[in-house]
């Protein structure tokens, strides 16, 4: 299982990689592995307002529906639309083509309250 | 099965977990939380009187009025860790619990390939077979620690099937591949699912459902608190009141056979 060490992490799985002001988010290895063959994202919408910890959008694999979190606060400026055809990418490329949405920063040091990739694999192992 | 998202709510605020079983009157399809609204043949489901119910859980389209419903909420088993397959794997292990007091033997079956739009024309998840043929399609919702799983056990047919009730175009991904009639493909169909009624097992519903409790207790070691209530319609909330307490509730609702 791969976490890579450039990305922060969530407690609950999500990752988040900071570009400028902006912060791409979607589900670590572990909650893809986790979760099962992914069949459908219900994406949030651009624009959305959220706040840390919040939910923000679904996933469901195999029968099975699971919230997604949003692991910081801020605005949804973009949402990857290429899952609604192919939401399998969650589960082939979960840190590259598997991203989930980008919000733009209300505090940038938020991010720094995350786990990084090794608190996160200890976190894991508790 | 909006009853079933209030116990969902109500045991992650704190409320102690609740076994629910009921069955359906007028009979109803539920839609998988996801499922397009364009998969069902609205037109053929009031000729038929049956409800069209949008589940709060993941899956295909279920008929419901031949079935036992069950519906369980409590917090995710401890060493499932939010693996969907583990957890399905606990929960499928009372209900084999319970269909053994029966006499039936299923076990956890899995098809390969895609689900088409009919909840029972494939195994996945939770589902639980007799030989090669499903007996029990469940599905789940998970929200922070907490899970809500429900499912259908087949207890005996009734006079029409999802084919009747599904747009022609979406009634199955083989269908135009096999180039066949209609007939064929509800023969096909039906020939993956079996009924309690087929298998020579008792179909009362008092007694399925006691089994199914009694499953539950003994493998997931809680001892329910038991109440009975009134049918359950598509969509109602009747019957879902239940005291706040701290031992685990069961909910019977099954009053016609």
């Amino acid at each position: 299982m791969m976490f890579p060490e450039e990305l922060r992490y969530s407690k609950e799985h999500e990752w988040v990689r900071v570009e400028g002001g902006r912060a791409i988010v979607g589900i670590t290895d572990y909650a893809q592995d986790a979760l099962g063959d992914v069949v459908y994202v219900q994406l949030p919408d651009v624009g959305l307002e959220v706040i840390a910890n919040a939910s923000i959008a679904e996933i469901e694999s195999t029968k099975s529906v699971s919230e997604v979190f949003a692991p910081v606060t801020g605005k949804v400026v973009e949402v990857n639309t290429t899952l609604e055809d192919a939401p399998e990418q969650l589960n082939t490329d979960p840190y590259g083509a598997g991203w989930i949405f980008v919000v733009e920063l209300a505090e940038r040091e938020q991010v720094d309250s995350l786990l990084d990739a090794a608190a996160y694999q200890a976190f894991l192992e508790e | 099965m909006a009853a079933d998202l209030t116990c969902l709510d109500e045991v992650a605020g704190g409320a102690a977990p609740v076994l629910r079983l009921y069955r359906w009157s007028p009979p109803a399809l539920s839609l998988g939380r996801f499922q397009p609204e364009s998969d069902v043949d609205l037109t053929a489901c009031r000729g038929l009187g049956v409800e069209v119910v949008r589940r709060p859980t993941g899956g295909r389209a279920l008929l419901h009025g031949g079935d036992l419903t069950y519906a369980v909420a409590m917090p995710r088993p401890p060493g499932t860790a939010g693996s969907v397959d583990a957890l399905y794997r606990v929960l499928a292990a009372a209900l084999v619990a319970g269909l053994a007091e029966l006499g039936v033997t299923a076990a956890l079956g899995r098809d390969r390939g895609p689900a088409g739009p009919v909840c029972f024309a494939a195994a996945q998840g939770a589902d639980l077979r007799v030989g090669d043929r499903k007996l029990c399609g469940s599905a789940q919702v998970q929200r922070g620690g907490v899970v809500l799983q429900h499912g259908s056990v087949l207890l005996h047919r009734l006079p029409f099937d999802e084919l009747d009730l599904l747009a022609a175009a979406s009634g199955d991904p083989g269908h135009e591949a096999r180039a066949e009639t209609r007939e064929e493909t509800r023969a096909r169909l039906r020939a993956k699912s079996v009924t309690l009624a087929e298998l020579g097992a008792p179909t009362g519903p008092e007694a399925v459902a006691s089994a199914l409790v009694s499953g539950f207790a003994r493998t997931l070691d809680v001892e329910f608190d038991c109440t009975v209530g009134p049918a359950v319609g598509a969509g109602s909330t009747r019957g879902a009141r239940m005291d706040g307490g701290s031992r685990p509730r069961v909910q019977v609702v099954p009053l016609h056979p």
